[in-house]
């Protein structure tokens, strides 16, 4: 009796173990292929290094864009960041600030430092969003408009945003990200060369913790002296570099992030804009743009190029990043049950089968089987239901996959790209690139189990996100 | 399940000692960025100096002195900033210290940034040898965004081959890229009878039609009045929507009975494009079916509608105000609107 329940209980373990171990693989599968993906892509079109060149190439034919920003209790920065805004290099485009009903001096800070005055401006109002209560222009300069509108959250300002713009492109940031000044005109590129197909273009997002800001602006790039937001660079890599890339190159991107991504205005409009009060409103509406663009039977294209660089602030403690992946973590699962009719459903083709696939692989079942398997494995191990193989298989997928895969994202950008300017800086990111799979990988992953469990407990809650700011100053 | 530990370590130190092996050759790049950085400035010094002199011999010099990279660079960017004797002083310079062969080198086997670059400098510097590799590129390269940008250059040296021979080598999907707007705007006057005639093909697809009407527009003038009053009624929206912005622009005899029509077309984009130009050219027969055009369905159109009737002037503001005036409807909302466009009083 007792040895059938134990055969039992061996076979229950090696089951679950192959699960784990299984899912594993797929996921790290994953992760290879993308890189072979993503450095084929970039090998086949390989940066422009300078912006003038761009300028004398694209300046006549680059359309004409609105760059929209959201601002909600953004007092301290937002006169120093519209600022840098407008002194993008672009031929032709507008900024529309759209203050969300911020409880500070948002809007007086605006006003004083624009000598903003009230405008009349018609628009369509093609999307749902709270009332605006005045739109404003500057005498200062004709790029600027300010909407100011009831809270309603990130959503709800970009739809408001889209509304008032005229540009048949627009671009959301983020109030507190920075654009490096030939962003635009490196996003726009897909949409000059293919104008037609092109409806959505994703830049990169890098790290500006430690980097010297002055004047809103980048001027030394350097790596974040805290190991926190240094392990975030090479993460931010690995999502860019790797994953978005090749899921570009085949056309299945399926995030176009919401800190810096450029929309065309009529598609946007069409799937109903951001979706409010979504967790994940930069994965909900590219996922929208692929159904739509499906189900209409249209050719298009959305891409993700890594050349365009908007700097953000990383988290630098653990609370605050734990907050920041736990909603991430919500927003996914919420956009994948949300869109779940498209999983593995022939109609949206590849991106049914690669872009859903990949989510549920690595963002529904990754986190879960990954801190299930760091409890039962080594337990099976040690209680010697399982043999050491099992062990050692899983501790490579977790962590020499890990360093690899890592490692890996840092040879593309330093191959193609060669962002970080001094040898030093490779040294420490690859020494980053082995540690964090030892520890932070792992917080990581807990921290997306608890959005699992968030998930399921329906809590909508955005979090605190204490920031200091890029130019220094705390803020909230 | 060995395999996957094993391939795990092989693949984890394989990565490492490539990453170890990029830093080293970083290193080594950082040396080197620092010598080049001191060369392209002897560069950019001896071209300033020769702007003053006309020393060819001391340029020359400081030019085969200096890595040829480092002196087509330098030397790109700054005969951008030079025009007439000057240029080409400086351009006979650069042809007898051999750099347009080694940008055509470039052409040739660079990466396609470097391609698209080298097609880019190879019409700056203007050498004799230029069309042909240039040629070459367009007819050959791999790359259709090095074939348009070949095909700019070419049409920039004058030796552009025929319009539709060109689009041939460009190929079905480069006829899609807004770089092509480009090359219309810098076709040479002689020329455009071969984008009017690619403009009316029925075969080829309309964005790049529309394009060659917007360029005819803009530089052609009045002469293509009647062609584009020819094509304001053709089935592609988008081409009928160019040809009626260019009537906007050129004028022509049968314009109000045109834009009228358009503005009853199926396609917003179209009446649209009809009631920018009405607006343009400001007849007033063409502010009553303006008006009307103010109760579409779209909002573009509406608003193209009563924008147009407001840049007629004091007439258009004052048939805004009557209608503005008037009981609710969508026209009454929209010239509302409209006419409260600008600073709040």
């Amino acid at each position: 009796m007792i040895a059938d329940w134990s055969h039992e209980v061996v076979l229950a373990a090696t089951i679950l173990s192959w699960f784990i171990i299984g899912a594993g693989l797929a996921q790290t599968t994953i992760y290879l292929l993308q890189l072979v993906f993503a450095g084929y892509a970039l090998s086949k079109r390989p940066p422009v290094a300078r912006s003038a060149l761009l300028w004398q190439r694209y300046g006549d034919v680059a359309p004409p864009i609105a760059l929209l920003v959201p601002a909600y209790n953004e007092a301290l920065n937002v006169v120093e960041s519209v600022h840098s805004m407008l002194a993008l290099e672009y031929p032709n485009f507008e900024v529309v600030v759209v203050n969300d009903g911020s409880k500070d001096d948002t809007l007086q800070r605006l006003i004083d430092a624009f000598k903003l005055v009230k405008f009349h401006r018609p628009y369509e109002e093609a999307l749902a969003h709270q009332p605006i209560r005045g739109l404003y222009s500057s005498p200062m300069t004709e790029r600027l408009f300010v909407v100011d509108k009831e809270n309603g959250g990130k959503a709800d300002a970009q739809n408001a945003g889209i509304n008032v713009c005229r540009a048949p492109l627009f671009c959301v940031i983020d109030g507190d990200s920075i654009l490096e000044p030939d962003a635009l005109m490196r996003a726009a590129q897909p949409f000059i060369d293919d104008p037609e197909r092109t409806i959505a273009v994703g830049g990169t997002i890098r790290i500006a913790n430690g980097s010297r800001i002055e004047a809103g602006r980048v001027r030394e790039i350097h790596l974040p002296r805290r190991l926190l937001p240094l392990f975030q660079v090479v993460e931010y890599l690995r999502a860019f570099l790797m994953a978005r890339l090749a899921w570009s190159s085949i056309n299945t991107l399926m995030l176009v992030s919401g800190a810096f991504g450029m929309f065309r205005r009529a598609e946007a409009v069409a799937v109903g804009g951001f979706t409010k009060g979504s967790m994940g409103e930069d994965l909900d509406i590219v996922i929208k743009l692929h159904r739509y663009m499906r189900d209409k039977k249209r050719k298009y294209r959305i891409q993700f190029i890594p050349e365009p660089v908007c700097w953000t602030e990383a988290p630098e403690t653990l609370s605050v990043l734990a907050r920041q992946r736990s909603r991430w973590q919500r927003g996914t699962l919420e956009c994948f049950f949300r869109y779940r009719s498209m999983l593995f459903n022939p109609r949206y083709g590849r991106v049914g089968f690669l872009g859903f696939g990949h989510i549920l692989v690595v963002d529904v079942l990754g986190p879960v089987t990954e801190v299930l398997g760091y409890i039962l494995i080594p337990a099976f191990w040690l209680l010697g239901i399982l043999s050491a193989e099992y062990l050692l298989a899983f501790t490579a997928l977790i962590f020499t996959y890990g360093v690899c895969v890592s490692v890996c994202s840092l040879i593309l950008e330093e191959a193609e790209l060669q962002r970080f300017p001094r040898a030093r800086d490779l040294a420490v990111l690859t020494a980053a690139a082995v540690i964090e799979n030892f520890g932070y990988r792992q917080l990581n992953n807990f921290w997306r189990v608890k959005g699992w469990w968030q998930f399921l407990r329906g809590n909508q809650g955005w979090g605190e996100m204490t920031r200091t700011g890029l130019g220094g100053a705390g803020k909230k | 399940m060995w395999y996957i530990w094993d391939l795990s370590i092989l693949l984890s130190a394989l990565s490492l000692v490539i990453m170890l092996l990029l830093t080293a050759r970083r290193l080594l790049q950082e040396r080197r960025d620092r010598a080049t950085a001191e060369q392209r400035r002897q560069v950019l010094t001896a071209l300033i100096a020769f702007t003053e002199n006309r020393d060819r011999e001391a340029l020359k010099a400081v030019v085969l002195a200096v890595p040829a990279g480092v002196a087509i660079d330098a030397g790109f960017e700054f005969i951008a900033l030079l025009r007439g004797e000057e240029r080409d002083d400086v351009l006979v310079a650069f042809n007898e210290c051999g750099l347009p062969a080694r940008v055509a080198r470039q052409l040739q086997k660079g990466n396609v940034a470097a391609r698209i670059h080298a097609a880019e400098m190879l019409a700056a510097l203007g050498s004799d040898d230029a069309s042909a590799s240039l040629l070459l590129a367009l007819a050959q390269d791999r790359s259709r965004e090095v074939r348009i940008a070949a095909a700019i250059a070419l049409c920039d040296l004058g030796s552009l081959p025929l319009l539709g021979t060109a689009l041939d080598f460009i190929g079905v999907a480069g006829q899609r890229s807004r770089r092509l707007i480009e090359l219309f705007r810098r076709f040479p006057r002689s020329r455009f009878n071969e984008l009017a005639v690619h403009a009316s093909r029925a075969d080829a697809p309309p964005f790049i039609r529309a394009a060659a009407i917007d360029a005819l527009a803009h530089a052609g003038g009045f002469g293509f009045a009647d062609f584009f009053a020819g094509l304001a009624g053709d089935a592609s929206p988008e081409v009928a929507a160019a040809a009626l912005r260019a009537l906007g622009l050129t004028g022509h005899a049968q314009a109000p009975a045109i834009l009228t029509r358009a503005m009853e077309n199926d396609d917003w984009d179209v009446r649209a494009a009809s009631a920018e130009s009405a607006g343009r050219l400001g007849l007033p027969e063409l502010a009553a079916p303006l008006s009307a055009l103010m109760d579409d369905d779209v909002w573009i159109v509406r608003y193209a509608a009563a924008n147009a009737l407001r840049s007629f002037g004091q007439p258009g503001e004052r048939l805004l105000r009557q209608i503005a005036s008037a009981e609710v409807s969508r026209r009454q909302r929209t010239a509302s609107l409209i006419l409260a466009e600008g600073p709040a009083a």
